[in-house]
C-alpha cells in the first residue's frame, strides 16, 4: 500500500508544475485535482515515449524522464505571468464532511480484495502485466490474433498508470485500486473549486456531495474511473473557457479531454462530441449578435475556438497513428458494419426502447431531464454546450449498439449503465447549478444576472 | 412561492437524493467481511482452486513458453472463456493458445503447437510427460 501511496503521491507532485504552467493562478482544491490528472496523464505519455524510443522501463528510465519533463515545465510556469486570482477560495461547509465519508467508503470498497473485475484481468490488467514483464509495450502481444479479446486497439492510459504504480512497489492487485480513489478525488478537488466560482458554499458542497456518488466508478479495475475523470473535467474546463473566454480555461480542457480520449475510444468519441457542440453553440450564439450589430464573423470565432482545442487532438493523434500503423484489431468497426447498420435500423424502435428499459437509474435521468424543463430558458441557453455534448454522445452510444458486432442484449447488458456513467457528471453539474441559481437569483431576478458567474471573465492570452 | 420554484426545489432535491453514494457511505460503518467475501474470486467461483493452479503453472514454466489449458468445461460460454482469459493473466511473460473459438470450433493445431498442456480438474490420455503434478492439475508435454 505505502509503495502505491508514493507512487500517488509522485504523479501529483509531477503534476504540479504542469499544472501550474497551464493555469498560473490556480490553487487550492484545483490545483491538487489537476495536478494528479497531470502527473496521470503525463506519466502515460513517459512510457509511451520510452517505449517507443527502445528505452526500457525502469524506476530509473522512467524517474530521470519525468524529472526532465518537471523542471521543463517549473521553468515554464515561472516564466508564465502571473493572472491575478481568478479562482474564489472554496470555504468548507458541513456537507464536506459527508463527501469525505463518501471517499472513505470508496477506497475501502476499491482495496476490499484483489481487483476482481472481468475486464480487468482479461483487458487493462493483463496489458499492463505483459507491458511490466516486458518493460515496454509489446505489440506482438497485441498483434496475437488469439489476444484480440483484450481489445488491442483501446488506448493505453490506464494500463500504463498501473505499470508506473507497480514500477514503484511491484505488482499488486489489491492496491491499484487506490489509483482509481485518486482519479475520482481528483475529479472531485475540481468540480468543487469550479462549484465555488458559481455558487454558495452550501450548493457548491451538496453539488461535490452529489456527484461524489457517481464521479466515482465502482467498475474498479476498468478505465472508466480515469475516464470519467479526464473527460468530466475537460467538458467543465471547455465550459467555462466557453462562457468566460478565459485562455487558462481552454488550456485546461484541451489537456483533459486529449488524456480522456488516451484512457478509452469513448474518450475519442467525446472529443468529437466536444467539437460538434463548441462549432453548434459559436455559430448559433454568433450568428445571433450578427443579426443584432452586423460586425460578428461567426466564422472566425467558431475556427478560433477549435484551433484553442489544437492539444486534445494532438494527445489524441499519436495513439491513432499507432493503432492504424501496427493493424490493431478493433471489434465495433470489425467486418460490414453498414450491412449490420442497414439490417438494424428497420428495429431502431425496439433497440432504443431496450436501452430505455435497461437505463441506469432511469428516475435520476428523469430528473435531469425535469430540471432542464424547469430552468429558466436563458440558462437552458448558457448551459447548451454541455447540454449538446451530453446529447452527441448519446447518439454515439446508440450507434455503436447499431453496428455492433456482438449480440445487441449482451452487449447492452455489459456496457450500457457504464457508458451512461460516463457522461453523467458534467450534465448533473450543469442542471444542478441552473437550478441552483434559479433559486438564489429568486423569481423575479433576469435570469442572465442569475445565471452570470460570480467572478468576471479575464482572458490572460 | 410559486410552482416553478416548488418544482425547481423538488428537482434539485431528487437529483441530490438520486445521486447521493449511500452504499458508499455505509461502506465506512459496516462488516465489510461479508462484501470481501462476495468479490473475492467471484468469477473464480465455478472452479475455486483454479488461480492456484495457474499460479503453480506460473513457478514451473518459463516466459517464452507456450500452453494450452484443458478444463473440465470446452464449451467457451461454459467456462472455457473463463479458463482461457484467467489462465491468459496470471501466465504472463508465457504464450496462452486457446482450444477452443468463441464460435466454438476446436483448435486441434494449437494442442499441438503448445510446449505444454495444462490439465485441471480432468485426466488426459495422450502420451506425454508429466512435468509437473498439483492436486488438481498437471502440467504435461507431449511425447511427439
Amino acid at each position: 500500500m505505502t509503495a502505491t501511496l508514493v507512487a500517488i503521491l509522485s504523479l501529483t507532485v509531477l503534476g504540479i508544475p504542469i499544472a501550474l504552467s497551464v493555469d498560473r493562478s490556480s490553487r487550492g482544491p484545483m490545483i491538487i485535482g489537476t495536478s494528479f490528472l497531470y502527473g496521470s496523464g503525463t506519466m502515460f505519455l513517459v512510457l509511451l515515449t520510452l517505449s517507443l524510443a527502445h528505452i526500457r522501463w525502469t524506476l530509473i528510465s522512467v524517474s530521470v524522464s519525468a524529472l526532465a519533463i518537471f523542471c521543463a515545465a517549473a521553468v515554464i510556469a515561472r516564466r508564465r505571468p502571473a493572472t491575478g486570482n481568478r479562482q474564489r477560495p472554496a470555504r468548507p461547509h458541513v456537507f464536506d464532511l459527508l463527501t469525505i465519508v463518501t471517499i472513505a467508503g470508496y477506497s475501502l470498497f476499491a482495496t476490499l480484495v484483489p481487483l476482481w473485475e472481468w475486464d480487468f484481468w482479461a483487458i487493462w490488467g493483463l496489458k499492463a502485466k505483459v507491458f511490466l514483464e516486458t518493460g515496454a509495450i509489446d505489440w506482438r502481444f497485441l498483434q496475437s490474433h488469439w489476444n484480440t479479446f483484450l481489445h488491442p486497439d483501446y488506448p493505453l492510459l490506464v494500463p500504463l498508470n498501473f505499470d508506473f504504480v507497480a514500477l514503484a512497489g511491484g505488482w499488486n492487485d489489491r492496491w491499484l485500486g487506490l489509483l482509481f480513489v485518486a482519479w475520482g478525488m481528483a475529479l472531485l478537488f475540481i468540480i468543487r473549486a469550479m462549484a465555488a466560482r458559481e455558487m454558495t458554499p452550501f450548493y457548491a458542497s451538496l453539488l461535490t456531495l452529489g456527484l461524489a456518488g457517481i464521479a466515482v466508478s465502482t467498475n474498479i479495475g476498468l478505465a472508466e474511473g480515469a475516464l470519467i475523470a479526464f473527460s468530466s473535467a475537460g467538458v467543465l474546463f471547455v465550459r467555462t473557457g466557453l462562457l468566460d473566454d478565459d485562455a487558462a480555461s481552454w488550456r485546461n480542457g484541451a489537456l483533459m479531454l486529449g488524456f480522456a480520449a488516451n484512457c478509452k475510444n469513448e474518450g475519442m468519441a467525446l472529443l468529437v462530441a466536444v467539437t460538434l457542440a463548441m462549432l453548434a453553440v459559436s455559430w448559433s450564439r454568433v450568428l445571433t449578435v450578427s443579426q443584432e450589430n452586423h460586425t460578428a464573423r461567426p466564422r472566425n470565432r467558431a475556427t478560433a475556438r477549435l484551433l484553442r482545442l489544437w492539444p486534445a487532438y494532438a494527445l489524441a493523434a499519436p495513439w491513432l497513428v499507432l493503432r492504424a500503423t501496427r493493424a490493431l484489431a478493433t471489434d465495433i468497426a470489425g467486418g460490414s458494419a453498414l450491412v449490420r447498420l442497414m439490417a438494424r435500423l428497420p428495429h431502431a424502435h425496439l433497440i432504443l426502447g431496450y436501452l430505455a428499459a435497461k437505463l441506469y437509474k432511469p428516475w435520476f435521468w428523469v430528473a435531469l431531464l425535469a430540471g432542464i424543463l424547469i430552468a429558466p430558458a436563458a440558462a437552458r441557453r448558457r448551459e447548451a454546450f454541455v447540454l449538446l455534448v451530453t446529447a452527441i454522445q448519446l447518439v454515439f452510444f446508440a450507434g455503436a449498439y447499431f453496428v455492433t458486432p456482438h449480440d445487441i442484449h449482451w452487449h447492452v447488458l455489459t456496457s450500457w449503465a457504464r457508458l451512461t456513467g460516463q457522461i453523467t457528471v458534467p450534465i448533473t453539474f450543469v442542471v444542478f447549478l441552473m437550478l441552483a441559481n434559479s433559486l438564489r437569483g429568486g423569481e423575479d431576478a433576469p435570469h442572465d444576472e442569475a445565471t452570470r458567474p460570480a467572478v468576471p471573465a479575464r482572458s490572460d492570452q | 412561492m410559486t410552482l416553478r420554484r416548488a418544482l425547481t426545489i423538488l428537482c434539485l432535491a431528487a437529483i441530490v437524493a438520486m445521486s447521493i453514494g449511500v452504499r458508499l457511505m455505509q461502506v465506512v460503518f459496516v462488516d465489510r467481511e461479508p462484501l470481501a467475501r462476495a468479490l473475492d474470486g467471484f468469477y473464480d467461483r465455478q472452479w475455486p482452486q483454479y488461480p492456484h493452479f495457474l499460479a503453480d503453472l506460473r513457478e514451473h514454466t518459463k516466459p517464452g513458453d507456450t500452453i494450452a489449458v484443458v478444463v473440465p468445461a470446452m464449451g467457451w460460454d461454459d467456462g472455457y472463456s473463463y479458463a482461457y482469459y484467467r489462465a491468459s493473466y496470471f501466465l504472463t511473460g508465457r504464450e496462452v493458445l486457446p482450444l477452443v473459438t468463441p464460435d466454438n470450433r476446436r483448435l486441434p493445431q494449437n494442442f499441438l503447437a503448445a510446449k505444454y498442456i495444462a490439465v485441471f480438474g480432468v485426466r488426459l490420455r495422450v502420451p506425454a510427460d508429466v512435468i509437473w503434478q498439483g492436486d488438481q492439475g498437471a502440467l504435461l508435454r507431449l511425447r511427439r
